[in-house]
């Protein structure tokens, strides 16, 4: 069989061995329903706690009902926005997000602004930082939520989260995060980062998919996104997903636990493959902050080339890459992402996403780069733009 | 997401490339997706195409639309290239997605700037030889 390597970790992970070992005995041997009183029922309550706990400790949250899981990232990040505006109408109206966050909180937005609900949106900078002198100002009395992004998911920069945080408490107003990439890449403590509602999913982080959690600090109030039961403390309905969240608590656990460690590793992955790429071939721009960023994320402009017929031709050569979210990669419009950290179309339309995972090693580099050379060189050879005629 | 055809089209493209001598070049653009192409051609003195070549900054659809572009009017005559339109082109590509309908769109209307184009270098000549 041909080689093949996969270079689109920030889409999603397989689910390493030490999770699956986690999670096989809950589809058979502990069956019960986590709501069920009798033995069954208590063990695989049991289970869930344990997850609960696990995933408390690895974000510092204060106590274990404080994580309320969810279907994933997605469900988390609507119910945040929807849920705390609609628990908190009555003090005002007013949203704030960044222009770079996902679509699932995007699109949630956007269904508030149908409500008559308003919605600010915060520029960030050429490198994907939010603009806190633009935060100060947009903040009003009837502000609720601000909701910014931990880590963006396709150009993999760090928000400075405390700093945001600080801003919104000192106007009382409630702060979540989309700490979706942010797990296992970047330290966090909800407590000292003052984080009041933050979005987290396993299988970015080597866990299962269909799985996530939304942490709420004690005491803030959310309107429920799904009814039907006393699952979640009430707060969630529907038959409790005990194999995926044991396999979750599991994955949460080992990121935090190996966090100093995958991320040198993936450090030095980004470093090699950057500048090995950089070496080979001419006008590459690399896409996002220049220090503040995780180190499994790197979103590159290829000059002159079109991003979806690179990301095909590489596909075809056996490298799995991305055009940047997952969840817009149908679509052959360019990156809302992109364009707010003010690249061109010409260049937006040019700029694939890598992303490194653990155990990418040093052969897989070397081939996705030498499929990479061939590629790109391919498409300059034919593109309708050169450099010559730009200028 | 993309058939067979399209997908052979973009991997293998006959007519990928310039061409040296054309006579007739036509470019088309579509400014919210960022496409570019460019579709060179060769026209004998019997008005007939006999070289076609493309240039396209853009995805895959628009590759095998160019392709195709250059497949249906290489060896026909420049009234036949003026008819070959969306459908025809759509029509060899198998199915072409909804959202890339406009890669077709493309390839036509530089099919009709290249004609155009050799017609206008003509007239040129001719008046410069008068």
């Amino acid at each position: 069989m041909s080689k093949k390597v996969y270079f689109d970790y920030a889409s999603t992970t397989y689910v390493s061995n030490e999770v699956l070992n986690e999670m096989l005995p809950c589809f058979n041997a502990v069956y019960g329903n986590a709501n069920s009183l009798h033995g069954y029922g208590r063990e695989a309550s049991n289970i869930v706690d344990r997850a609960r706990d696990r995933i408390k400790n690895a974000i510092g949250a204060q106590k274990s009902n404080e994580i309320y899981f969810t279907s994933g990232g997605t469900e988390a990040n609507n119910w945040a926005i929807r849920g705390i505006a609609h628990a908190y109408s009555e003090k005002g109206k007013h949203i704030i997000v960044s222009k770079i966050e996902h679509k699932s909180v995007l699109d949630a937005c956007a269904c508030l602004e149908e409500e008559g609900y308003e919605v600010s949106y915060l520029n960030v900078d050429k490198h994907g930082l939010v603009n806190m002198g633009e935060l100060l100002h947009l903040i009003r009395k009837d502000t609720i939520l601000v909701s910014i992004m931990t880590v963006n998911n396709e150009i993999g920069t760090i928000q400075n989260v405390k700093a945001i945080a600080k801003i919104c408490h000192d106007y009382g107003v409630i702060f979540h995060t989309d700490a979706s990439q942010a797990v296992g890449a970047v330290r966090i403590n909800v407590q000292d980062m003052e984080i009041d509602a933050m979005t987290i999913t396993a299988h970015k982080v080597y866990g299962p998919k269909g799985v996530g959690a939304l942490y709420l600090k004690d005491g803030l109030r959310i309107e429920n996104l799904i009814y039907g039961g006393s699952q979640e403390r009430g707060k969630r309905g529907g038959t409790v997903n005990v194999p995926e969240i044991a396999g979750f608590g599991k994955a949460v656990e080992i990121a935090n636990r190996d966090i100093v460690v995958n991320q040198q590793k993936l450090k030095n992955v980004r470093e090699y493959f950057l500048r090995n790429v950089t070496e080979r071939i001419d006008y590459v721009i690399v896409n996002g902050h220049p220090l503040q960023k995780v180190n499994g994320i790197l979103n590159l402009c290829f000059e002159m080339v079109d991003k979806e017929s690179l990301l095909m031709l590489l596909d075809i050569e056996g490298v799995a890459v991305s055009t940047g979210s997952a969840c817009t990669a149908n679509s052959p419009l360019q990156s809302h992402v992109l364009k707010a950290i003010g690249l061109t179309d010409e260049f937006a339309n040019s700029s694939i996403r890598f992303s490194f995972g653990k155990n990418t090693t040093k052969a897989d580099l070397d081939f996705a780069i030498d499929a990479l050379v061939k590629c790109v060189e391919r498409l300059r050879s034919i593109s309708a733009i050169t450099k010559a005629g730009r200028k | 997401m993309f058939n067979e055809r399209i997908l052979n089209r973009f991997t293998n493209p006959k007519y990928a490339g310039g061409l040296r001598g054309a006579n007739g070049t036509g470019r088309s653009e579509d400014p919210a997706r960022g496409d570019i192409i460019k579709i060179y051609i060769s026209v004998n003195d019997e008005n007939v195409i006999t070289d076609a070549k493309f240039k396209a900054y853009g995805g895959v659809c628009t590759i095998a639309a160019c392709d195709v572009a250059c497949y249906l009017i290489e060896g026909r005559s420049l009234e036949a290239a003026l008819r070959t339109n969306f459908y025809q082109i759509k029509e060899e590509l198998g199915s072409l997605p909804e959202d890339r309908d406009y890669a077709a769109l493309l390839a036509e209307e530089a099919i009709k700037n290249a004609v155009e184009d050799f017609y206008k270098k003509k007239e040129k000549d001719l008046k410069s030889k008068r």
